[in-house]
Parts: C-alpha cells; structure tokens; sequence
C-alpha cells in the first residue's frame, strides 16, 4: 500500500489581498476540517500510511485528534522528519522528505504560493493541490473527501498517467547567470524595490507578465492572459505581456473581487524554452508573491519549461478508477 | 507602493531613535535611575514605525504598557517621555504617571496603559468620534497577543463593526503573554482568524520588516479612512527583553530567541537601504549619531529636572 504525504500550509489565505481586494478568509479551523475528510477518505480507500509537514498551527494531529472514535482510521500517521522554521520554506524541505521516504502522493492545501514551494523539493512525487490560498489557478477548489479516494487511487497505483496525473510547466527565473527561483503559473514584473508584504494586487507596479497558462475562468494575474490569448495548462506555449498605455485593455479579475482595466502594451506567445530578459531594477513575483529582487546591474531572465510536478486530477482519476472497478463489488 | 528616499530614511531615523531610547532605557533602569517599572520595546521598532507613517497628529493611537515606541513613532517628545520615565516634574504626566501612563492628546497618544486590552475600547471610542463628528480621521489601536484574549478585545471589535467605525486594531504577536508561549494560552496561531468573526479582514505581516508594515497598515488605515470600516493587521515579531525589565525571560526557547535576533528589524532594513542605494553607510551613522545625542540630551534634560513636589501629588487626578 503506497504512501500519501500531506502539505497544510497554515500561512496560506492571510495576506494583504484581505485587505485591498476581497480575499477568502481562511482560517486554520478550516483546513483541519478539510484535512480531517481528507483523512477519512485516504483511509477508506485503503492507505496505511500518511507523512504530513508539521508546523505551527498542528492542522494534521488537530485533525486526527477530532476524529470521532467510531470514525477513527487504522492508519499511521507520521511527522516529515523537518528543522521547522515556520516561514515557507518549510513547505520545500517536507516535500523534499517526502520525496525521499516514497510518498506515492502529496496532497496540498494552500494557494499558488504554496505549490510553488512545494514544487521546489517533490521530484517525480505528483500532487493534487487543495485550493486553501487566494489567487488560486494551480490548485482545485475540490473537497477533500473525493481528493482523498483520488490519492489513495494513484497511491496504490491503481491509474497513472494521462488523463489523470499530468506534467505542467514551470517558469525559471535566472539572475546573472544562476537559476534562483520558479513559478507554477505567473512571473510579474514590477517596478517595486522592496519584496514588503509580499502580494501583488497593484496593477500600476506591473510592467511584464510570463505566464505558463492563462484562461478566461481564472483569477490573478494570469487572468490577464486568460481574457486576452488563452494558454491551457497543456499547451506547449506561454505568454508575455507588456503592460502599459497601448491600443488595448483588457478586463481582469487580478485578484478576488477585483476585476480591473488593464492597459496592454503588446503581447506574443513563447515556446517552451524560450528565455524573456528582464530589465533591472524590479521585483519579480512569483505566483501572486514578490519574491526576486533584481538590483541595479543585475542580469534577470524567465524561461519557460515543461519540467513542473505532475498534477494529479482527481476527476479523471477517479473515473478511470471505477472503470476498473475500484468502487464495487459483484455480490 | 511607490517609497522615495526621504520617507525611507525617515523610517531609518524612527526605528534608530525608538532603539537608542530603549536601549538607554535598560541602562537606566540597571542604573536605579527609572523609579517605575519600564517594559521595552526593543526588537519590534518596524511595527510602530511601519504603522505611525500613515498617521497624522490628528489620528489617533491607544498603546500599550510597552508603549514607547508607539508614542516615538507617533511624534512623543523624546525628552518629556524620559522625564515621565525619571518621575520628574517636566515629564509628560508631571512625573506621577511614569512609562505606562504617557499621553500627549495634541499629538492624537490617548495614552499607554498599564492594563493589558485597556487600549481596545478607548480606540473604539476615538473612532465613534471621528465618525460622529465627521472628520477624516482614524484611531489605531495597538495590542499584544495576549491581549486578544481579553474580553475587551471581542468587544471592541464587535463594536467597532456593528458602527463600522474607523479604527485597525494593530495586533503586535510577539509570541508571548508575559511568560506564557502564545501556544499555551490561545487555540489559534494566527490573531488576524480571529478578524472573520466579526466580518472584518484580518491579515498577517511580518512585523520585522518596516517595509511590510508601512503596505498593510497604509492599506488598512486609508481603508478605515474612507469609511471601509475596521479592520486587524496582525505583525509576527519578537521582544528582545523580559516582559519588564528585571524579568529575564527565562521561560524563552534559547534557540528561538536567537533565531528571531537574526531577524533584527534594523540590520536587515539598513542591508536594504544600502544595496538598493538609497542611503550609503555613511549617511545611516550620521542619523544613528544624531538620534544617540538627542536620547542622551533627553537624559540630560532630565537628570537636571526637579521632583514633583509631594503637595502636587492629588493635582490633575479629579476634573475641576
């Protein structure tokens, strides 16, 4: 029986975007709801053996604690063997761990920001991203009781592949030579020179956008692309766009509740493998989160890869599932 | 957010006095020249100046008994609050209030307050008036973690929405309620959760970068401006000192405290300044020396100033 790690981002779904925009509000009470069905279902699907990312709020044991006694799982449940530092980073080195001690599966909850970490350190291990975040385009708002009996279906190796578990692209950022960060979905530049609280919800502050994917049912930045030249999560292309006084604007829900006017300067596709240079000095955000600071005189470009985790999309693993009859039996 | 030089190093100008100040403070105090009690705002100088920047004298804050910084970042008078600290007669109570007393109304300081969660209420009550009286100004409140779970906070904030009145509750998370692990006296990690209970927003920041302050209490408080409503920032950061000066703090996780030291405001703020060229090194000492000689005047001034005199101890107690 396959190992399933789970990643709860406890950060994830408090920052400034509350503020300026109109932000889900999720507190950590509700993750350990969603993390106790998640629970519950991997268990009924068959899994014996769970490794979670310990952090400060206790969202995993808070969730198997409140498990009700007729309800509780014959199922071991172990802490990722991490230095907890209770900032993001955490969420890297428990994948990393993960990874390493043969998850079959990493189930997250967070937004873009999370995955983007824990993409950093899973390898080959695919993951079924739970949307917990506030831009969120990589992860699925999906309950947690049919995330958990997709995981524990890929898990046990009972579907692979596509349909159901999927490769995505990523975009490298590079400065003066050396790879330093990535991104799942957006790369934004922004005339900024302080990271600060991190978010990105002014639309002046931008003057570059990379993405990997963009559509119209998206929000964020990527929404951008997704009203002006649609890139799914599985074509070959990205998209660059220049923002600024030209003949188009498109309309744009950057961030929850916030559908704004956004001047587009030009715009083109790329090809996996492309590089975009990136002029200096600006701040480049990384899926919703500033993140790279590009000084004066530094050298700064974005490539597009097809090298992101695998994605595991709990619906088409589910119906490949039952088709094998994983769900009934012949009496 | 577009930041020019002039309020960065503003900014550079505040954390440095608020930091000489509290670090004289502790001399003083291991010296017997502070008669009172003195709790010390070392290490969370980027909170107070991260939110006091989107202030003016005709907002206004309520603090808290480890209120120096607040009042510094909000224009106090260096030398009257030392006085205050010294009980002498030319502090701003006269020398009968001492560090957890200090108001200045014309600069919009309703006071520190030596009672934890007293500020929540008397905040709410600014804000009613700014709304009733129609003005444009906000009152912010600033409170610790512990101080969350008093029921003046829940009050307060209930009040607070149900009027839609202008004030951000400015939570000041540093981990501890005077010897008490946050984790040993609240469920929740996150203060800002406790925001969604009154249909408000509640976000965290890091409260060791000025920078991440000054965005969200610049967005919280133009919000209250306009008649948004209330809302929490909540700021993870750390106090250097025991809970008062005198506690050693020996209940703190020795690791723990290093690693928040290695997270020192001021260091990583100066690192910044210089790198992006906005200050050279040169420039940072000349505003470190200016505001050491101010604290050490401040000093001065007040060593040199009289006691209350014991027949003034009734005065300014009762309305006439």
């Amino acid at each position: 029986m396959g190992q399933v790690g789970i990643i709860a981002n406890p950060a994830s779904g408090k920052d400034i975007r509350r503020l300026v925009a109109y932000g889900t509000i999720f507190d950590n009470q509700e993750k350990v709801n969603i993390v106790r069905r998640l629970i519950l279902s991997l268990a009924a699907s068959g899994i014996k053996k769970i490794v979670y990312m310990p952090e400060y709020y206790g969202i995993v044991p808070g969730a198997v604690d409140s498990i009700c006694g007729r309800h509780r799982p014959d199922i071991e449940i172990v802490q990722a063997d991490i230095c907890l530092s209770g900032t993001q980073i955490d969420s890297f080195y428990a994948a990393e761990v993960m990874a390493r001690c043969g998850v079959a599966c990493i189930v997250t909850l967070g937004g873009d920001g999370t995955n983007r970490m824990v993409a950093k350190g899973c390898r080959n291990v695919p993951l079924l991203p739970i949307s917990t975040g506030t831009n969120n385009v990589f992860p699925t708002m999906i309950e947690s009781t049919i995330a958990g009996l997709a995981a524990g279906v890929v898990a046990q190796g009972l579907v692979t592949g596509a349909p159901a578990i999927n490769p995505s692209k990523k975009l490298i950022i590079y400065k003066n030579g050396e790879p330093v960060d990535i991104a799942l979905v957006d790369a934004v530049v922004l005339n900024d020179t302080f990271i600060g609280s991190r978010a990105v919800w002014d639309a002046e502050r931008i003057t570059k956008i990379v993405v990997t994917r963009g559509e119209p049912h998206n929000i964020g930045i990527s929404a951008i692309a997704g009203n002006l030249a649609p890139v799914t999560p599985y074509d070959d292309l990205g998209l660059v766009i220049e923002i600024g006084p030209g003949n188009l604007q498109v309309r744009a829900p950057i961030a929850p509740g916030l559908n704004e006017q956004i001047p587009v300067r030009n715009y083109h596709y790329i090809n996996v493998g492309e590089v975009i240079e990136v002029a200096a000095p600006c701040v480049i955000a990384l899926d919703g989160e500033r993140e790279v600071e590009v000084r004066p005189g530094d050298d700064a470009q974005i490539k597009l890869t097809f090298e992101g985790p695998k994605v595991i999309k709990a619906e088409e693993v589910l119906r490949a599932a039952v088709a094998k009859g994983y769900s009934y039996r012949n009496m | 957010m577009e930041l020019k030089k002039e309020k960065l190093l503003g900014f550079y100008e505040t954390m440095m006095t608020i930091r000489a100040f509290e670090s004289k403070a502790v001399e003083l105090f291991a010296d017997n020249q502070l008669p009172g009690f003195v709790h010390l705002y070392l290490g969370e100088e980027a909170v107070a100046t991260g939110v006091c920047a989107s202030l003016t004298n005709k907002d206004y804050i309520t603090s808290t008994h480890r209120g120096h910084g607040h009042l510094i970042a909000k224009g106090g008078k260096v030398d009257l609050m030392m006085a205050e600290l010294f009980g002498k007669a030319t502090g701003y109570c006269k020398g009968k209030g001492g560090s957890m007393h200090i108001a200045d109304v014309e600069l919009g300081i309703l006071g520190a307050n030596g009672i934890v969660g007293a500020g929540q209420p008397i905040s709410v009550g600014a804000a009613f008036a700014c709304k009733y009286k129609k003005t444009d100004s906000v009152a912010v409140c600033f409170f610790g973690d512990a101080a969350s779970n008093r029921g003046t906070f829940h009050e307060a904030l209930n009040m607070a929405t149900i009027w839609n009145l202008p004030v951000v509750f400015i939570c000041e998370n540093n981990l501890y309620g005077i010897s008490n692990c946050q984790r040993d006296h609240m469920k929740v990690t996150d203060v800002a959760d406790r925001a969604s209970a009154y249909g408000i927003p509640g976000v965290v920041v890091d409260g060791n970068d000025v920078i991440a302050v000054y965005e969200a209490a610049a967005e919280a408080i133009e919000r209250a401006r306009r008649g948004d409503g209330p809302s929490l920032v909540e700021c993870k950061t750390w106090r250097w000192r025991g809970h008062f000066e005198g506690d050693p703090g020996a209940y703190k996780d020795p690791e723990e405290q290093a690693a928040w030291l290695k997270k020192d405001p001021i260091p990583r703020f100066e690192q910044k300044l210089v790198e992006l060229k906005y200050a050279t090194k040169s420039e940072l000492e000349e505003i470190k020396a200016k505001v050491e000689k101010q604290i050490d005047a401040a000093i001065l001034f007040s060593q040199n100033s009289p006691y209350p005199n014991p027949e003034d101890a009734l005065t300014d107690v009762y309305a006439e």
